[in-house]
């Protein structure tokens, strides 16, 4: 069933490898080179599935020992037992060759036999037992367990808008408590309001004490009035509905489920601080009128029960571990400690929140922490190195290495090329509205001509009002700047315009056929703004790119933006996608970062647009004026990034 | 009294002050000795272990893991990319005193850069792996990389001996060290002038960094640099394939001078 099961070191030596059901032995290089350089180089390591032509990868890393384990089966299957497979054959694979890998280091690795075929074929064969064996209990249990919930939190909602006085104290608690839930708490923070909510939910939680409840309802409707006897049998199918998977999961011990509906009857200590706090809720429902601001409250008191349960939990391990946390804080500073997710998460999550500060796309934070988290898990330390430092110089390295171009970023260089060739090298602007296109393109022209290449600008902005005039006063102030006379008698700039409202692509066609005719050594294209939600535009760009196949294709962005910045390049390059005819689509090449000094180091925006697009930052605007062009110095914006 | 008894006291240390005794002259001497031992225990540790590392630089896939491999154990071993450094010691075969620490670095556009930073202090020699076979399309990249490494400002002021290993020489379609050497100084001789002229980085150093290459006004020749430069051919995979050995006895011997 598996195509692959490949174990190498990070070094990039194969130790072991195991070819499934199709093929020839260099199968397995190919898929598993473009999972390195897609996922693990460039930090996408959130989720660690990928897909590659028809098959899907599976990866784990092993950080402690610098191992990568990958799986390759194909995309049409669904096999639901790869996960535990890779956890197993890790575990595995890790104890067998502890030796080498701690003793011997790399020359372990290359002397070393790994003859784990055995091993991995019995692991298989568990695997793919457990996971037959498994399938039809899954569903079983699942369904019963679903059909419970819905009936009784049905009940619950109908009891608490009903209001009950003459039921026990401890009944009308608990339908206060759920009326509560369900209607405006007010979510004031104090730890009463919230305590008992959180003790409501974890009441709701419990089906055993609801259906106790229910019982005792419903037993002393019974003796009430004989009309709501036929209510009873329905809450009584659904009851027993409901019985049915408690005795299912408890298995035989009945005793064990009696003790259970004791303690609830009885107030046991889960209860406890329950019953501490709920006068205090109690009264202060009475005094407020719940239901004015309801969709509101039910919101946040969800959120805030949510946030209570996980912090309820977490308390009283945080008490355990108060003297143990010291302890440990010692033990990491002196000897050797592999660092847990629960250690990296509070660090993260500051890094995170201080990226997002920094003008970092929120959900490009979020995927760069956990991919962060990723390659650290089970790392050892070494002495004196706290995990805030640690995780710190990997969030460095991680950044620098996402700035860091993919490929060669050398415009002067091409254009030598292109003009070896006797053709022009065509560059295309895009980009929404406002955000220097122009003016970079003013900027670029004047660094082309001062290292001595003849530019044609292409007005192809035929919407906006004064685009033309604009591109026009700039040639003739670079016409002053840089005279036909210093040149050799060339014009080295010069504007082709066919005025406004006619077809952009179509000018531009022209353009290079003219800058060809007279040997201009460089086409510089100027489109017209466009919102990346405006289809049409959008189409209008796609269909000048795909007829003209410029050489480079920059997008201009700001980096004021912020999380806009993610939707339009994503935008940007589906549109260029979806109206390309080619088989390889053109998509952008690079991109032009503008008003880099508007931001003082609030510079998140270079990360968000490199991580979406993995293409260069190929130019830097930092003003107005012709100078005002840089190249992208990747340390110093990291460091400027990571500065508190 | 009391004003009395303190005055002998008083005038005594200014005394001692004023003329140090023997006793202070001899505190002062020995921090004296201790400090200048320590100075020249620094440097001899310095100059001793600075740089015994030889790195295997060059572009993705061109057999630096592969010629690792082959160079420590002699067996051939499948490789995929590397995403981080591996280093062992390396013992020139007939030499006793020989020995270097071999470091392959990754490859990677991302990587290559920074783990360069981090090992280039340490270099005592660099091997330049280029793929032959896909040499011509990959010039321009190989060029590129080649005048990171050369213009840096670490590797200028250490100047390391500097082997290019043209590899893959097993495949009929490769070029030959000659040609490559041709192609890489006409490559560089354009670089110089292209990257000098790119725009200046953000905080103001220039991206090809203050180093000419080579002399201005002549055309780049390898011969032009500080440091001593050659070119070898080699075979990571070896022409018998992979039970076979790999050739690459000038590699073996270049690595036994430099040791």
């Amino acid at each position: 069933m598996l195509d692959f099961f490949t174990i190498f070191s990070k070094g990039g030596l194969v130790l072991w490898c195991f070819q499934g059901v199709r093929g020839p032995a260099a199968a397995a290089t190919a898929p598993v080179n473009a999972l390195i350089r897609s996922v693990l180089l460039q930090e996408r390591g959130g989720n660690n599935s990928f897909t590659h032509e028809a098959l899907t990868l599976k990866y784990k890393l092993d950080n402690q020992f610098e191992l990568v384990f990958v799986v390759g089966f194909q995309k049409i299957l669904t096999l639901t037992y790869v996960d535990k497979l890779i956890d197993d054959v890790h575990k595995e694979f890790r104890d067998k060759y502890r030796n080498e890998f701690q003793q011997k280091g790399t020359l372990g690795l290359l002397n070393g036999t790994f003859d784990f075929k055995d091993d991995f074929m019995r692991l298989l064969r568990d695997a793919e037992e457990s996971s037959k064996v498994r399938a039809p209990t899954v569903m079983k249990t699942f369904e019963q367990s679903l059909k419970s919930q819905k009936t009784v939190k049905c009940m619950i909602e109908t009891r608490g808008e009903k209001p009950k006085e003459k039921v026990k104290n401890k009944k009308n608690k608990g339908s206060k408590k759920e009326g509560t839930e369900a209607v405006a708490a007010p979510g004031k923070a104090s730890a009463g309001d919230k305590q008992p909510s959180a003790a409501g939910e974890r009441e709701e939680l419990t089906k055993d004490e609801i259906l106790q409840k229910n019982r005792e309802e419903f037993f002393k409707r019974h003796m009430k009035a004989g009309e709501k006897s036929s209510k009873s049998p329905k809450p009584e199918a659904q009851k027993e509905k409901g019985k049915k998977p408690r005795v299912w999961d408890l298995g035989n011990s009945n005793a064990k489920v009696l003790d259970y509906s004791n303690s609830a009857t009885n107030g046991s200590a889960e209860a406890c601080p329950v019953e501490e706090f709920d006068p205090d809720t109690a009264l202060g429902d009475r005094n407020r009128e719940p239901g004015r601001l309801y969709d509101l409250e039910y919101e946040s008191d969800d959120e805030a029960e949510g946030e209570k349960v996980i912090q309820n939990p977490s308390k009283p391990s945080a008490k355990k571990g108060g003297l143990g946390g010291m302890f440990g804080m010692l033990k990491g500073l002196v000897g050797s400690k592999s660092l847990t997710r629960e250690d990296m998460d509070p660090v993260l999550e500051k890094m995170k929140d201080h990226l997002i500060a920094k003008n970092v796309a929120a959900e490009i934070a979020v995927q760069l922490c956990e991919s962060v988290a990723k390659k650290l898990e089970g790392k050892v330390m070494g002495t004196f190195t706290t995990v805030t430092s640690t995780v710190k110089q990997a969030l460095q390295e991680a950044l620098v290495q996402i700035l860091q171009p993919q490929r060669r970023v050398d415009v002067l260089r091409d254009v030598m090329d292109a003009q070896r060739h006797r053709r022009p090298y065509v560059v295309t602007f895009c980009g929404v509205n406002g955000v220097g296109k122009s003016t970079n393109l003013a900027k670029i022209s004047f660094w082309l001509i001062e290292n001595g290449f003849s530019v044609l600008i292409a007005a192809c902005d035929t919407f906006r009002a004064g685009a033309v005039e604009q591109l026009r006063t700039h040639t003739r102030r670079l016409n002053a700047l840089h005279p036909p006379e210093s040149h050799g008698g060339r014009t080295m700039v010069q504007l082709y315009e066919k005025g406004y409202g006619k077809d952009a692509a179509g000018i531009a066609m022209e353009a290079i056929s003219y800058a060809r005719n007279q040997g201009f050594d460089v086409v510089l294209v100027d489109t017209a703004g466009r919102m990346q939600d405006n289809a049409p535009l959008m189409t209008a760009l796609a269909k000048l790119i795909a007829v003209n196949a410029p050489d480079l294709v920059l997008f201009v962005g700001e980096a004021l933006v912020g999380n806009e910045a993610v939707d339009q390049l994503v935008k940007f390059n589906k549109a260029l996608a979806d109206h390309s005819m080619a088989q390889t689509p053109r998509l952008i090449d690079g991109i032009v970062l503008t008003k880099f000094d508007t931001i003082d180091d609030k510079v998140g925006a270079a990360i968000s647009m490199t991580y979406i697009t993995s293409k260069p930052i190929v130019f830097v605007g930092t003003g107005q004026t012709y100078c005002d062009l840089r190249s992208l110095n990747a340390k110093a914006v990291v460091a400027a990034l990571m500065k508190a | 009294g009391m004003a009395g008894g303190l005055e002998p006291h008083l005038e005594a240390l200014r005394r001692e002050l004023r003329a140090p005794g023997p006793a202070l002259l001899s505190v002062l001497l020995a921090l004296l000795a201790v400090a200048i031992t320590f100075l020249i225990w620094r440097f001899v540790q310095g100059r001793r272990s600075s740089r015994k590392a030889v790195l295997l630089l060059g572009l993705c896939d061109a057999g630096k893991t592969l010629l690792f491999a082959r160079l420590l154990t002699g067996k051939y071993r499948d490789t995929q990319t590397s995403i981080t450094d591996s280093s062992a010691v390396y013992r020139v075969s007939n030499d006793k005193s020989g020995n270097v620490t071999l470091i392959d670095l990754p490859g990677h556009e991302s990587l290559r850069l920074q783990f360069l930073e981090r090992f280039k202090a340490a270099a005592r020699a660099i091997v330049f792996v280029v793929d032959s076979v896909a040499f011509q399309r990959e010039v321009k990249d190989v060029a590129e990389f080649l005048y990171q490494v050369l213009v840096d400002s670490t590797v200028l002021k250490n100047a390391p001996a500097l082997l290019i290993a043209c590899n893959k020489q097993d495949v009929t379609m490769a070029k030959s060290a000659k040609l490559i050497q041709q192609q890489l100084e006409k490559e560089l001789n354009t670089l110089r002038v292209t990257r000098s002229a790119a725009p200046t980085s953000l905080d103001g150093s220039a991206t090809g960094g203050p180093a000419q290459l080579g002399k201005k006004g002549k055309d780049f020749d390898f011969s032009q640099l500080p440091m001593r430069v050659e070119f070898v051919e080699c075979s990571a995979r070896g022409s018998k394939g992979e039970e076979g050995d790999a050739d690459f006895e000038g590699l073996e011997k270049w690595l036994a001078k430099v040791a």
